[in-house]
């Protein structure tokens, strides 16, 4: 397997202070990896970082080859990289149809954006069948899922998820987690936080454990399950049954 | 009867024009979270540039319209990237009220030592005909300015509901991070609504020379009535200073025919205030909850 993305070294934080102190870690195209940690650990300011929101302080990251450390938010998804962020993220006043065309609001072809939109309303019927209501009307499960299918209207090769699951109900949360492990057989790379570690190693192809700002355990999201280390410090206990 | 549907008539005419002036504003403070003290002033500002090209090169008023506002464009893209942008953090809404503030002052000071403290009119010749309907008077200008400020607003409103920049911009007022996310150049966003809320000023302005006399102290009157509207229509709210400003100048009228014309301007504040204390968040505005 070849590595879409290679973080060396990455330092990044807000304000003077740091919380990413040296970050290594590579992304197998077209596979999904889970980052568990305790809270404060800097998960969620991983993915902002890889989404141009924190511009990193030193160290390198690099996509297919090319270095995209300097990128700004509208270069990287230009080059495929898509954040679902941990906070609802729709804009709760325009309706679903309106949120969706923001998904391809860096792309300049109207035609374009109208029939990709036209695609993803075909495929997630939630999106169809209340394109015209406001989306902050829709419940946290719908908004997410609306999120996910925003996303995807730049059809992108790496999908960053920061917490999809949180505040769902037990139901919502099973479908959350189809739909990722579905956008990764259709090729697509997912790099995912998780609070519910257990569930997020469990469909992870890799895993990596952050603490304090630095890649503390590398390996197979499922071998990280049945690793006593990871088990008592983040799982809660004894290790998952097979 | 007739005197309550004449002032009506009047009260829906002017209160287009401060649609305009308050659009603006309430734009502006939807996108940047910055209220600009010197919107007052800028109208003033377009006031005295119609003012002038219709007194030296004979140019209508109304058509001045099509020069005035472009400029006024470039001037509120410059004093956003030279004065506003920089006012970022926690503190940045309370700064931008000083530093807005200020260029109200400054525009004030360069007026008046240009155009002196004399009040001025812009007088076409049409500025004293009117028609009537029905029995009812109807002012050319106030009609003409009327039709102005609803097309232009029509305008502002399709350019924000129908185009990708107006969605890149509901999408910065409701979520700004999300639609940085998104590849929303927020910077890019921020200076062209400023420039955009000046030029509303700029358009306003234009019309109002024709209606009011001015002078460059004209813009304290205008600032508490344009913070009010858009207070009453809902912080942020296009739509919401849009009724608000009709509210105010049919309430002004009315209380101007019906009881005396000292109490007008004041009866807008009661019942600015009476609204406020049922509905704090204005008519169309948005209640923050704290989770």
């Amino acid at each position: 397997m070849t590595a879409l993305l290679k973080l060396e070294g990455v330092v990044a934080g807000y304000g003077r202070g740091d919380i990413l102190r040296g970050i290594d870690l590579e992304l197998e195209e077209a596979t999904i990896t889970c980052l568990v940690g305790p809270n404060g650990a800097g998960k969620s300011t991983v993915l902002k970082t890889l989404s141009g929101l924190l511009r990193p302080r030193e160290g390198t990251i690099v996509l297919a080859g090319e270095e995209i450390s300097r990128c700004s938010p509208a270069e990287l998804l230009a080059r495929g990289i898509v954040h679902v962020a941990q906070e609802r993220s729709l804009f709760p006043l325009m309706t679903v149809w309106d949120n969706l065309l923001m998904g391809g609001h860096i792309l300049r072809e109207r035609p374009l954006v109208r029939k990709r939109a036209e695609a993803i309303a075909e495929r997630f019927d939630l999106v169809r069948d209340r394109r015209d209501e406001r989306a902050g009307a829709l419940s946290g499960g719908q908004q997410k899922l609306v999120e996910i299918a925003r996303a995807l209207m730049l059809e992108p090769r790496l999908i960053l998820m920061d917490e999809p699951t949180m505040g769902l109900d037990p139901k919502a949360r099973h479908l959350m987690f189809e739909m990722v492990a579905q956008l990764n057989e259709e090729g697509r790379t997912v790099l995912l936080v998780e609070q519910n570690a257990r569930a997020g190693l469990a469909i992870a192809h890799h895993g990596a454990v952050l603490d304090n700002g630095c890649v503390a355990l590398t390996g197979p999201g499922k071998s990280l399950l049945d690793d006593p280390r990871v088990a008592e410090l983040y799982l809660g206990g004894a290790p998952a049954a097979a | 009867m007739h005197q309550v549907i004449q002032a009506i008539i009047l009260g829906v005419l002017v209160g287009g024009i401060y649609a305009l002036m308050a659009s603006g504003l309430t734009l502006v403070f939807g996108i940047m979270k910055v209220i600009n003290v010197a919107q007052g002033a800028l109208v003033i500002l377009a006031a005295y540039l119609s003012y002038a090209l219709f007194s030296h090169v004979h140019i209508d008023p109304f058509v001045s319209i099509l020069i005035v506002t472009p400029a006024m464009f470039v001037l509120g893209v410059a004093v956003q990237l030279v004065f506003v942008r920089s006012l970022r953090g926690p503190d940045g809404s309370e700064l931008s009220l000083l530093v807005t503030w200020a260029l109200a002052l400054g525009i004030e000071g360069v007026l008046s030592v240009i155009f002196k403290t004399t009040y001025r009119v812009t007088s076409p010749s049409y500025a004293d005909s009117s028609w009537s309907v029905f029995g009812y008077r109807i002012s050319e200008v106030r009609l003409f300015a009327f039709v102005a400020s609803a097309v232009l607003l029509v305008l502002l409103s399709l350019l924000l509901t129908r185009t990708r920049f107006g969605r890149a911009v509901r999408a910065t007022v409701q979520n700004p991070t999300a639609a940085t996310l998104l590849g929303v150049d927020a910077n890019r966003v921020q200076t062209l609504s400023f420039g955009l809320g000046v030029s509303m000023a700029a358009a306003a302005g234009a019309v109002y020379g024709v209606i009011y006399p001015f002078n460059p102290g004209s813009h304290y009157d205008l600032i508490s009535r344009l913070l009010s509207i858009v207070v009453l229509g809902g912080l942020g709210s296009l739509g919401g200073a849009v009724f608000a400003s009709l509210g105010m100048g049919v309430i002004e009228a009315i209380v101007a025919v019906e009881i005396s014309p000292v109490w007008a301007s004041f009866s807008f504040f009661v019942v600015l205030l009476a609204f406020l204390l049922v509905r704090p968040q204005g008519i169309f505005g948005v209640r923050e909850r704290v989770l």
